[in-house]
């Protein structure tokens, strides 16, 4: 799926991505990508510079950590990242049920 | 080309085009670094050799001109945000240190308009009022910018462009008050120098004058970033 299709649900993927617990930025783009079935295979470098912004909106936390033999920089939800997620999710559920309703292929009306 | 060549050339020209804080830009490439490193495991753990799983990784990081473009707009936000700070960090301490050389100086700060102080410069009919609006202008404008440039950014949405834009203003703002009061100065000093104390006034100047080229420096470097930005 290209880059542009995401394009405004980057954001909310990123943060449903932390849900489970603190991720490093190569792991999260692994995690969209197996969490999408493969559908989700955006350049990995353009993950970084969103993370940086979703910090910089207090969304996330990153933090410098040993990991795996490497330092690494494990972002984390925060608080009103957790909020954002939420409200991500109710807005995302009323889109795609309004949208699924109406690309459902309609009934043939009955003809006499 | 061996992988740790390649992977250091991908940086090199993701380095070249960043711009702002070199601790920012530093961190950054530091985290990159790690990513490409973790991307060159996976696909070595997928069975590619070392050479190929490098091709594979950096291709999968995709063009380090775009990721330049994506990583600039944090960058200017980084920028401005420090730029701002430090000036509203610096602005009330530098203006303690003149209100006492004024008042060292016998100067008598009073409630009415600066230039009816008793032993007030001769100039300040016409210069304090340009200070005070270069002082309004700088609070102004970096209190704006760390708005935007924080948690308030969710609120206040501003665009990396005007966010340094803003911080320029309040540095070039910080730099005219500067120069107006020494401007000030100058006019105190030819027509009473012996009125002035010399002490706490070379120390409030000695401050200002780092203030004003240093505030003018990073004006320029907030307008610079914001060329590069689209």
């Amino acid at each position: 799926m290209r880059a542009e299709t995401l394009k405004g649900h980057l954001d909310g993927l990123l943060l449903a991505s932390l849900e489970a617990g603190p991720r490093h930025g190569y792991a999260i783009m692994e995690a969209l990508r197996a969490g999408s079935g493969g559908q989700f295979d955006l350049p990995t470098g353009t993950i970084y510079p969103a993370l940086r912004r979703l910090e910089q909106a207090g969304l996330i936390k990153g933090t410098w950590s040993q990991a795996g033999g490497r330092q690494r920089r494990v972002y984390d939800l925060t608080p009103a990242g957790r909020r954002t997620l939420a409200a991500e999710r109710g807005t995302w559920r009323e889109f795609s049920a309004a949208v699924t309703a109406l690309l459902a292929p309609a009934p043939r009306p009955v003809t006499p | 080309m061996t992988s740790d060549s390649a992977v250091a050339d991908y940086l090199r020209v993701l380095a070249a085009s960043l711009p702002g804080p070199p601790r920012a830009r530093s961190d950054i490439l530091a985290e990159l670094h790690t990513g490409l490193l973790d991307a060159i495991d996976a696909h070595r753990s997928a069975g590619l050799t070392a050479d190929a799983a490098t091709e594979a990784a950096i291709a999968e990081f995709g063009d380090p001109r775009q990721v330049g473009d994506a990583l600039r707009p944090h960058l200017a936000m980084t920028q401005a945000r420090r730029v701002a700070l430090a000036l509203v960090a610096t602005g009330p301490p530098i203006g303690l240190l003149w209100t006492a050389a004024a008042l060292a100086s016998h100067i008598a700060i009073g409630y009415g308009p600066p230039w009816q102080w008793p032993g007030a410069p001769p100039l300040s009919p016409a210069f304090f009022p340009v200070v005070g609006a270069a002082l309004m202008i700088t609070v102004w404008s970096a209190l704006a910018t760390v708005a935007a440039t924080g948690r308030l950014a969710r609120w206040l949405p501003a665009s990396p462009r005007l966010a340094v834009a803003t911080a320029a203003t309040a540095g070039l703002g910080a730099a005219a008050a500067d120069l107006t009061i020494f401007a000030l100065l100058a006019s105190k000093l030819t027509s009473a120098p012996g009125t002035l104390d010399p002490l706490p006034i070379v120390i409030a100047a000695a401050a200002s004058l780092i203030r004003l080229v240093l505030a003018r420096r990073a004006a320029g470097k907030c307008l610079a970033i914001r060329a590069t930005l689209a």
